[in-house]
């Protein structure tokens, strides 16, 4: 069973809210559930959507063609009537005009009597997020408004709503962030948000400083200090932060980025997805210094490779980059399943105020004085590099990359991130390889980048056809993995119009290619 | 804690009679007669002559990129409150590069130090003109000489609301010490601008014989925006004040921030904020 809800209006109709009641609502009922959120880069107007995606399964994407049109506003219905189902729903707006400020209650309620949901369950929803009569009467009106055309019967599953923003966050309090450091830009900003909330109760502190140079070198210095810091940026930010993570290379002081892309170049679409700076994640900086890369494909990695970055960060006194993209930063997924116990993050250094500690960008001598010495050049560069090793084996303590499916099935899915959720649900869709383990298809997933795993390898020459699946237009992946293993991937489904794949859409794509 | 024990192995690779060596002790004298620990400072520097000093000054620090003295260290005083803070730079550093750390640091207001070494040129890359250069300064990079007016640096920390506003001389070493020691017991964000005269490159712009005096401790706003206006880095008449040119106590970042607060109170960083927080 899924249904494909697209809630539309526009912005400050309180669109995220339906879905949010919504969600709450199916989430109690055992649902899993999966919203994405179209927004355009203005606060008021324009149009904004939602797709929520229900199923009694695991989901982690929506559909493009759609079972309920929730239609706050008739331009909602001109852009979108022609991807609803034959059979399909539009709830209007007409009927709700008069509820005001009430009116995405209003809908909400609506919704859940069409979905066949009790009027009883809707209103305890209602009263725990609102406890206002109006808001009471309008859920009420809103419902009896509706026809039942569903019959949703209550699930056993227990299921938790979190968006890859908030699981980030909780990461970072798992792993006891001291600091963290931003300046707004979207799809970062979420992150920024959950942690400002929860400083205070958490012992956090969140700061804003003027600009993103000042946010990485601010950084370097409260680390320095002996706190444990993070920062997050999209790709704009991140240039701006770029020489500072070089500084970071030569100082060895531990720094965790959380980079969420966006489609650039340039401003590029700010509101939309992409998955194009894995390329600067692996190599902006000037010099040579190793990295970790790690990139999360839904919350419960966001939470357990955050820790894993705080860990390696502070362990090898290294740069730890996030990836994350707008997809993962803002969709709410569902699952249930919680993440494992957090690592304890220790700091492995010297700090000042009882020691006397230099940290340098300079080329240094082991008590941090500079120097222009050949001998000691090369030797730190090795140094360097040799660090690199020892961070390679302790990544191998984690899971470097995931294996789906059947493990003897001919064709091979590769894909990172937030391609994660689509891949399974579009390989599930054509043959349940994912769910049964037997069929054609078998899905990796790459979680680190950098260092990347030997594995990685293996599974392709196990393979007889080989798909990458990216959000950018050159499979920045793909060059990665042809860079470290020689193998060239020829079948791409590349997506790069700022959109995030529809299951259905990939579905479709990967039987053009598969064997 | 005597001077001596403030200085480092390291070889001195400034020019011989540089002023930088009498800001070094300058430095070294103002900090023990702050009365605190040694363990307590934590300078960063940029990249420019006076920023070698993080070479040859037996403290903790950090040695930065160009222009980030200051984002790093406001970013120790983050991480730790308690720390004392020494952040050398430039006048390219500072007022170039850097500068819109410069205005923002003046609001935040932590309890810190900013002592630029200004000798009106880029000298380590023998010569540039940087914000301060005089106009008509000709350098290799600028043969046809510097068309626009400097910046006046204590101008506009007054006008950013900067509560210790100071100038010295780097050749007067017991003024500069003495300025320095009130720097770092003053209570919020400190500026010194050390007149650093080169001796090799903008030699025009040296304050040599120029007529220079010393005031009193000023903290009256009025008297500020005259002192400040008195010498405009440009024009070669008029006298130079040196010392505390403005004053004024106000809230401090970790006043402003209760987790800063508590870990002032106990005394601690946050890699002990256990102690703060329990």
């Amino acid at each position: 069973m899924r249904l494909n809800i697209l809630i539309g209006g526009k912005a400050g109709q309180g669109i995220n809210k339906i879905s949010q009641i919504v969600s709450n609502i199916l989430a109690r009922y055992g649902y899993f559930t999966f919203n994405y959120r179209d927004y355009q880069s203005l606060i008021r107007g324009g149009h904004n959507f939602n797709i929520l995606s229900v199923s009694d399964n695991r989901i982690g994407s929506v559909e493009s063609k759609l079972d309920i049109i929730v239609a706050l506003d008739d331009n909602t219905i001109e852009i979108h009537k022609n991807k609803l189902k034959e059979n399909g729903i539009i709830i209007k707006s007409k009927e709700f005009e008069n509820f005001g400020k009430n009116l995405n209650v209003a809908f909400s309620g609506a919704l859940i009597k069409t979905l066949g949901i009790s009027k009883k369950i809707l209103i305890e929803e209602i009263e725990n997020q609102f406890n206002d009569k109006e808001a009471n009467e309008a859920a009420e009106k809103g419902f009896e408004s509706a026809e039942k055309k569903f019959e949703l019967k209550k699930l056993n599953n227990k299921i938790s709503v979190m968006s890859g923003s908030e699981a980030i966050a909780n990461g970072a309090i798992n792993s006891n962030i001291d600091l963290y450091l931003a300046y707004p830009m979207t799809p970062a900003t979420n992150v920024m948000h959950e942690l400002a909330a929860k400083q205070l109760e958490n012992n956090l502190m969140v700061f804003q400083p003027e600009n993103e140079i000042a946010v990485a070198n601010m950084a370097l210095g409260a680390s320095f200090a002996g706190a444990k810091v993070m920062v997050g940026t999209s790709g704009g930010g991140f240039d701006l932060m770029s020489e500072a993570l070089s500084f970071q290379g030569m100082s060895e002081i531990p720094l965790v980025v959380y980079l969420a892309s966006r489609p650039g170049p340039g401003t590029g679409i700010p509101t939309y997805t992409s998955q194009s700076d894995l390329n600067i994640a692996l190599r902006s900086g000037h010099g040579e210094f190793p990295r970790i890369v790690i990139a999360p494909g839904n919350p419960i990695e966001c939470i357990e490779k955050t820790n894993e970055a705080f860990y390696l960060s502070q362990k090898f006194n290294v740069l730890s980059i996030i990836l994350s993209d707008k997809h993962l930063a803002e969709s709410e997924f569902s699952f249930d399943k919680k993440p494992a116990k957090p690592i304890k993050v220790k700091l492995n250094r010297k700090i000042p105020g009882k020691d006397i500690v230099k940290a340098s960008s300079y080329e240094h001598g082991k008590f941090g004085n500079t120097t222009e010495s050949a001998e000691i050049a090369k030797q730190n560069a090795e140094e360097r590099l040799k660090k690199y090793e020892l961070i390679k084996k302790e990544c191998e303590k984690f899971e470097m990359i995931k294996i789906y499916g059947n493990p003897k099935a001919k064709n091979l899915i590769i894909g990172w991130g937030s391609t994660k959720g689509v891949i399974l649900d579009a390989i599930d869709s054509i043959d349940e390889s994912i769910k049964t383990k037997k069929g054609n298809y078998k899905f990796l997933q790459v979680l680190y980048m950098k260092p990347l795993s030997n594995q990685i390898k293996k599974e392709i020459q196990k393979s007889e056809n080989v798909i990458l699946v990216e959000n950018n237009l050159t499979g920045q992946l793909g060059r990665l993995i042809r860079e470290k293993t020689g193998f060239k991937i020829k079948n791409k489904i590349l997506k790069y119009d700022g959109r995030m794949f529809y299951s259905d859409e990939l579905k479709e794509k990967i039987l053009e290619v598969a064997k | 804690m005597k001077t001596q024990e403030l200085a480092t192995k390291n070889q001195i690779t400034w020019c011989a009679g540089c002023l930088n060596f009498m800001i070094l002790e300058s430095v070294k004298r103002a900090i023990v007669n702050s009365g605190f620990k040694r363990e307590d400072f934590v300078m960063t520097a940029d990249i420019g002559c006076g920023s070698k000093i993080y070479d040859y000054l037996n403290i903790s620090g950090i040695y930065g990129l160009h222009g980030r003295s200051l984002p790093i260290g406001l970013g120790v005083k983050l991480g730790n409150p308690n720390l004392k803070v020494l952040s050398f730079a430039g006048d390219g550093g500072v007022y170039s590069e850097g500068i819109s750390h410069f205005i923002h640091a003046a609001r935040y207001n932590a309890d810190m130090v900013l002592i630029v070494h200004d000798n009106r040129n880029f000298s380590l890359t023998t010569g540039q003109p940087t914000a301060t250069s005089q106009q008509g300064y000709k350098s290799k990079a600028s043969p046809l000489g510097v068309a626009d007016p400097p910046l006046n640096p204590l101008k506009l920390a007054l006008a950013c609301g900067v509560g210790f506003i100071a100038r010295c001389d780097a050749r007067d070493i017991n003024h500069t010490a003495e300025i320095l020691e009130k720097a770092i017991k003053h209570r919020g964000f400190s500026f010194v601008e050390i007149i650093q005269d080169c001796r090799v490159f903008n030699l025009e712009a040296s304050i040599k014989d120029r007529a220079t005096y010393k005031i009193k401790d000023n903290k009256d706003k009025k008297i500020a925006e005259k002192l400040v206006n008195e010498f405009d880095y440009n024009s070669k008449k008029g006298k130079i004040p040196l010392g505390v040119l403005y004053k004024e106590e106000k809230p401090i970042l970790a006043d402003k921030w209760p987790q800063l607060k508590k870990l002032m109170e106990k005394k601690v960083g946050w890699a002990e904020k256990n102690l703060a927080f329990s």
